[in-house]
């Protein structure tokens, strides 16, 4: 495996809602801020991932306008993830493993204010027996914490705006780019079947597994940043990666929040606050699916 | 016993906020002032019509001290003659022109532009045309367009372009 570390993380100001400006405007600052922060361009980027979810926005192909943050011409080498940004993260990890390119873009965006999400998200599920029966992630939420014995909840965290920019290089590259590169020491993904019916719902074992997988069982943890909508979510991921405190955002912005957690945990390294991190994300209802990413100095 | 369940049906419907960003509100005003603006990018000068409030190719903000003026005419560079299918709600009921136009002083053309006041058959590329006023102007919408505030545009009775002025902007 080729090294290779995050070396900037951006995000928008935290709690956005009612976003005005256009999803590209909202990324263009981020982005730059990204670049900036380690004295790179656009053209230093070798390749490119973007993470946003069209219905978000309401629009076909609403997601090649974000490309339009990146100076696109002449024509660079780019990918897409309908995920959060952490699945953009990953595809970049795996593209600088091929080795001819040494410096990626990672970024994910969502505006959640034009519509009503729970709604949406209802409507992604499965046609044919979850969507009609109106499941949104309130009551999955209800359903899961009544599985681990918490109280239910009974409120959706607002879903905030946002958007995050991750900058990841390669061996010598990330040295000559940051005193201190978030080395990433293990990432992996796992999901679990789609419908909640067929499983434990008290347990996450997608989370548990990619968490062995990444390796965060092998030394200690210092810092630990999971996404988590509801406190019996961080209940339950706790237990599946074995970690004995974690922290999560204020803030819902849904598409981002995985990419800002694993972020904020390689910033935690690079700023030297921590020597070792994790970081996860999140998708699909009651933790479905889990991406889980430790990082190092 | 019943029927095996064969179909169903799911009537599912989403709302959505339009929002309309501050650069297309200001578009959309000054559209509706009767004049047509762009943004021109401080490092290759392209000017965009509407204007993004950035330069996709150099990737740079922009705002509105790179607010530039184009003219309400301008040169035709691809066109279609559009047969209305009578679907529920169609309002189109006879053949009509939608172009491309290539506005003087813009680097890009604004797209699905209406023209009138010429046989269909001498619509043609090349072509100088000018735009008609007093459309049913809106807020800017998702700064798609030209916001409605031009009803269409006729010919300008000025010479044709030659192809090497609009060649590049041929879709």
């Amino acid at each position: 495996m080729r090294d290779v570390a995050i070396v900037s993380f951006a995000q928008s100001t935290p709690g956005l809602t009612d976003v005005e400006e256009t999803e590209t405007q909202l990324l263009f600052p981020v982005i730059n801020e990204a670049l900036d922060g380690i004295g790179i361009t656009r053209k230093d980027i070798g390749f490119t991932c973007s993470a946003s979810c069209d219905y978000l926005a309401g629009a076909p192909f609403a997601f090649v306008q974000t490309l339009e943050a990146t100076g696109a011409w002449p024509p660079i080498s780019e990918s897409h993830v309908e995920m959060d940004g952490a699945w953009a993260l990953y595809e970049a990890w795996v593209r600088l493993q091929h080795g001819d390119v040494d410096v990626a873009l990672a970024f994910s965006s969502g505006i959640c204010s034009r519509a009503d999400i729970s709604e949406v998200l209802a409507i992604e599920l499965d046609p044919y027996y979850l969507a009609p029966l109106w499941l949104d992630p309130l009551s999955l939420g209800r359903l899961q914490a009544e599985a681990v014995g918490q109280e239910p909840p009974t409120e959706q965290p607002k879903y905030t705006d946002a958007a995050a920019a991750v900058i990841l290089a390669a061996g010598d590259r990330a040295r000559e780019l940051v005193g201190r590169p978030a080395w990433i020491s293990g990432i992996d993904h796992r999901t679990d079947a789609h419908y909640p019916g067929v499983r434990d719902l008290s347990k996450s074992a997608s989370a548990r597994i990619a968490g062995e997988q990444a390796g965060v069982d092998k030394a200690p943890v210092d810092v630990a940043y999971v996404s988590a909508q509801y406190p019996h979510e961080a209940l339950i991921l706790m237990d599946a990666l074995g970690l004995k405190h974690v922290f999560g955002l204020a803030t819902n912005p849904l598409m981002v929040s995985g990419l800002i957690q694993i972020g904020t945990a390689a910033d935690a390294v690079i700023k030297g606050d921590a020597s070792r991190s994790v970081g996860h994300a999140t998708a699909g209802p009651c933790l479905q699916q889990n991406l889980v990413a430790v990082m190092e100095s | 016993m019943s029927e095996p369940v064969q179909f169903v049906s799911q009537k599912v419907d989403l709302d959505y906020k339009v929002v309309t960003s501050p650069v297309a509100r200001r578009f959309a005003e000054l559209m509706r002032a009767g004049r047509i603006t762009g943004h021109k990018c401080p490092v290759c000068g392209r000017v965009y019509v509407p204007p993004k409030g950035f330069c996709p190719l150099d990737a740079v903000i922009t705002d509105e001290s790179n607010e530039v003026e184009v003219r309400d005419a301008g040169t035709l560079t691809s066109f279609t003659v559009i047969t209305p299918i009578q679907y529920q709600g169609q309002e189109e009921k006879e053949e009509y022109v939608l172009a491309n136009i290539l506005l003087d002083g813009a680097s890009g053309t604004v797209g699905q532009q209406r023209v009138e006041g010429i046989p269909h058959k001498d619509v043609r590329m090349g072509m100088r045309v000018k735009a008609v006023w007093g459309g049913d102007a809106d807020e800017g919408s998702r700064g798609w367009g030209l916001t409605g505030a031009i009803k269409h545009w006729e010919p300008s009775g000025e010479p044709d372009e030659p192809r090497e002025k609009y060649q590049d902007h041929v879709l």
